[in-house]
């Protein structure tokens, strides 16, 4: 019976090192992959600020002032995704 | 021409020409290296779970390699809600994984670099991912775009942004493999055709650059796929459990 407890509490070490090492590997790929995230991650967000300010502007007949507007939203929508982004990486 | 680095990208047609209602749905060199893409990915995964070894072979190693790493990144990053939706985005991960790597063939064609259909896969994943939250939590789910915590005068500007912020997601998913794909596969066709124009005196240094850059487009459509992947996982997350 002592064998068996044994072997259980060796298979329990065994198995909390197996997911050290599948943690630690597995934080490297998200990591790299992080890195590729962050650049579109602001451009977008840019990019779909200004396409509505633009689609608003001539439909409402406002021409360059919604523009202007909703591009420096779009900014700020890009910033709070990296933000995001970023913070989520440091979990 | 074949010097020129863009004609990889030319799509055209394969066989007779096909319409219906005015839509050119004919055949192309795209709709042929993607089929190409999924029985590749049927044949292998097939092999692979053909025998069910304890001991797995080579094949079954890779394939459960494959389970493994989709089940762990759905588990780690959306939680146990998400195990329903593990189909979905293990054929996602395969497809773009495998579409990435046919294109690394000399003389194939790389679906994903083309932003129509990077989009529709994108589209796909923004609008099944808005109706998910709206069914799991209804009206309640309009809550991810008031964050709470923010004073009354702010609301209205802080609301334009989060919406903004949720609608460029799938812009963000598609112009990021659709611009790696191709700017990769760019940059090797020119590095390929500095090889032929300084001939055997000069090929050499950008031959040794082609064959770095291989490596890295390797690297770079693997990671391609994780982040599509990973990304999906992450929009299901906020669809699922909502804590804004």
């Amino acid at each position: 019976m002592g064998n068996f407890d044994d072997f259980k509490t060796r298979l329990k070490i065994a198995k909390s090192n197996l997911k050290k090492t599948d943690n630690e590997s597995s934080k490297e790929a998200s990591f790299l992959g992080n890195a590729f995230k962050l650049g579109t991650e602001l451009v977008a967000a840019v990019a779909v600020g200004t396409i509505i300010g633009f689609i608003l502007d001539s439909w409402l007949g406002t021409t360059p002032w919604l523009i202007v507007i909703f591009f420096f939203v779009g900014a700020a929508a890009g910033m709070l995704n990296v933000i995001r982004t970023a913070k989520r990486m440091q979990k | 021409m074949a010097t020129n680095p863009m004609h990889q990208f030319n799509v055209y047609r394969i066989g007779p020409e096909v319409k219906i209602a005015g839509i050119d749905i004919s055949f192309t060199n795209s709709s042929l290296f993607m089929l190409l893409s999924a029985g590749a990915i049927c044949i292998f995964l097939l092999l692979g779970t053909r025998e069910k070894k304890l001991i797995p072979g080579k094949i079954q190693l890779v394939a459960e390699m494959f389970y493994n790493f989709i089940a762990k990144m759905i588990s780690d990053t959306a939680g146990s809600k998400a195990k329903p939706y593990f189909p979905f985005i293990f054929s996602l991960f395969m497809f773009v994984l495998f579409c990435n790597m046919v294109g690394m063939f000399p003389y194939s064609f790389t679906v994903t670099s083309h932003i129509i259909v990077t989009l529709i896969m994108a589209m796909f994943i923004f609008v099944a991912v808005t109706i998910i939250g709206f069914i799991k939590h209804g009206f309640k789910y309009l809550k991810i775009f008031v964050p709470s915590g923010v004073p009354v005068l702010l609301l209205p500007l802080i609301t334009v942004i989060e919406i903004i912020s949720y609608l460029s997601r799938p812009v963000s998913l598609s112009v990021r493999l659709f611009a790696n794909m191709m700017a990769g596969h760019t940059m090797l066709k020119v590095f390929g055709g500095f090889v032929i124009s300084l001939g055997l005196l000069g090929g050499w240094l950008p031959l040794s650059f082609s064959v770095a850059l291989t490596g890295l487009e390797i690297l770079v459509a693997f990671l391609q796929a994780y982040v599509f992947a990973i990304l999906t996982c992450i929009y299901l997350n906020d669809a699922l459990n909502l804590h804004h």
